[in-house]
């Protein structure tokens, strides 16, 4: 990176199924000036302003435009940034690239998502390609299921793993006041839980959430000046996967696939040999149960095939070794535009030592962050205490 | 203004947007809708650097960045490789209709294709009858109500003779 760039401020709304009392605009803003105070600075401090949403979800194309003001925009240069659920975190890529340039020393990134005022499964169909797969598209259920009963055909592993990831998830949104599903579950209320496609029942999804997170971007002068700690980015990573293929991550696969390709780069660029030894917190994109097992395995977490044992062993508790999501993550709160942005601010905030009820029980230096939406594609975003690895 | 005064009645305004759009198949996927419609069989593209053969067929392989220019005939017949059991009344979004729940769906690999296939089985919605690996078969319109898009296939059909692997 040509400058360091550090997260030197952030927040964000609180999540729910339904938010009557505001607008899309004021939303916003509700997070754009929980930020700025974390920050302690006000809008005339800032160089620029990035922002993004799932496209269309709310029913206007540009919400840059429409949201100017109440995102603090107005007059100001930026853009508006849209690559479904990744957008949170390739808003902070944007930012991020911005200040790593020099063009800009202060930037506001700002990803929301309004769900409850469009219908999700009939705009996510347009995901597929409009002659080949769309009459089976419209929910992203379908795909989380084929994820599922192909997993535990390869490996042997049951519903009960799913259930365990479902239950993780959502005892630990009850320890964050932000989360929108904490649940007091067990694994039998999640195996007991409606079936909506098999394998996958309803406490092995993410909910449709309402809510805005905002991330302040620095460069290092500013961070070292203005902030009491600064959380330094240290590499992030993109990647997509290829159209038409094994959308859904047939886990049997052997080349390298969206996922797997990004955090060898990722790892490769760190020198990371373990990154369970390396990363002290994950925060990963797991809309369902079976997509966090997967995951654990494409970030090397443990060997192909035995990312549910993992699961199992307890490893990723919020007090495990590899603790994986301790804010419960998108299985609590999936307020998609704000989702992947939502991962790399609770990561930042493990490292601050500011995560309150869910901050994890040991010393955080490193996390990682990753992102995951579109027709398969990540954003994998490194964050440290310190400039020096 | 007077606090008491204040409007804090919440105001939600119902709309539905409805738009509609004209896709071109473009050169390749014209020819693999046109095989499918008036032949009843699929056809891939092979990548002159990997081998790979891929359907839809597509101008370049991905992974090589190479166009894609030899053309090949998949079986009708292949393996599948992920299914699910939908409980959901799905719209479909090409219809605006719902497949009416339960109904099992897959993905299939066709003999002959690197690429899978997603589309309807012909199996009662239990666990005893559908599985990973499974042996399946297509099965197509008739040719003179094929119209030269992916409802030319009706669905999925187990070949026949296959036992649970335990
Ligand atoms: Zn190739």
């Amino acid at each position: 990176m040509k400058r360091n760039v550090a997260i030197i401020g952030g927040g964000q709304t609180y999540h729910a199924a339904r938010r009557h009392d505001v607008d899309q605009g004021e939303m916003v803003n509700e997070a754009v000036r929980a930020a700025l105070k974390d920050a302690r600075m006000t809008m005339d401090d800032i160089d620029a302003v990035f922002l993004g949403n799932m496209e269309f979800f709310e029913g206007t194309h540009l919400t840059d435009c429409w949201l100017a003001g109440s995102a603090g925009a107005y007059g100001k240069p930026g853009m508006k940034i849209t690559t479904g659920g990744t957008v949170g975190a390739t808003i902070i890529g944007a930012g991020m690239h911005h200040v790593a340039a020099g063009l800009f020393d202060k930037v506001l990134c700002i990803g929301f998502e309004k769900q409850e005022e469009g219908d999700t499964g009939a705009i996510l169909s347009g995901v597929a390609h409009p002659l080949y797969g769309r009459s089976m598209a419209g929910a992203a259920v379908g795909y989380f299921a084929m994820m599922g009963t192909s997993y535990m055909a390869a490996w042997g592993a049951k519903e009960e793993h799913a259930a365990m990831v479902a239950v993780k998830a959502r005892q630990n949104a009850r320890k964050n006041q932000y989360a929108h599903l904490k649940l007091d579950i067990t694994i039998e209320d999640a195996l007991n839980s409606r079936m909506l496609a098999y394998p996958v029942r309803m406490l092995d999804m993410c909910p449709a959430s309402n809510g805005a997170c905002v991330v302040i971007l620095g460069d290092e002068k500013t961070a070292r000046d203005r902030c009491k700690k600064p959380v330094w980015i240290r590499a992030m990573d993109t990647a997509h996967n290829e159209q038409f293929e094994i959308d859904w991550r047939n886990v049997t696969l052997t080349k390298p696939i969206f996922s797997t390709a990004c955090a060898a780069r990722m790892y490769k660029r760190l020198g990371v040999d373990d990154p369970k030894k390396y990363f002290d917190v994950f925060e990963i994109y797991e809309p369902a149960t079976w997509a966090e097992m997967v995951w654990y395995e494409d970030l090397g977490l443990c060997s192909r095939g035995e990312g549910f044992k993992l699961m199992e062993e307890g490893a990723t508790a919020i007090d495990g070794p590899i603790p994986v999501n301790p804010s419960g993550g998108v299985l609590s709160t999936n307020c998609i535009g704000a989702s992947a942005m939502l991962r790399v601010w609770e990561a930042a905030l493990q490292i601050r030592g500011d995560a309150g009820g869910h901050q994890v029980p040991k010393e955080v230096n490193r996390a990682l962050a990753t992102a995951y939406g579109g027709t398969n594609w990540t954003v994998m975003t490194a964050l440290s205490s310190s400039t020096e690895d | 203004m007077n606090q008491k005064n204040t409007v804090t009645e919440q105001i939600c305004v119902p709309m539905t947007v409805d738009v509609p759009y004209r896709f071109a198949a473009g050169k390749y996927m014209a020819r693999f809708l046109t095989e499918l419609r008036d032949n009843g069989r699929f056809v891939g593209v092979k990548c002159p650097s990997c081998n790979r053969v891929q359907m839809p067929p597509r101008v370049v392989c991905a992974a090589c960045h190479v166009k894609n220019d030899e053309w090949v005939e998949l079986s009708s017949e292949g393996t599948m490789v992920g299914f699910t059991i939908m409980y959901l009344p799905l719209t479909d979004p090409t219809t605006g209709k719902p497949h009416e729940p339960p109904f099992v769906y897959g993905s299939v690999r066709l003999d002959g294709s690197d690429s899978t296939v997603e589309h309807m089985v012909n199996v009662e919605p239990d666990l005893d009858k559908i599985w990973v690996g499974m042996r399946m078969k297509v099965v197509l319109r008739d040719r003179e109500e094929r119209i030269g898009d992916l409802s030319d296939i009706i669905h999925f059909e187990p070949l026949p003779g296959q036992k649970r692997p335990q």
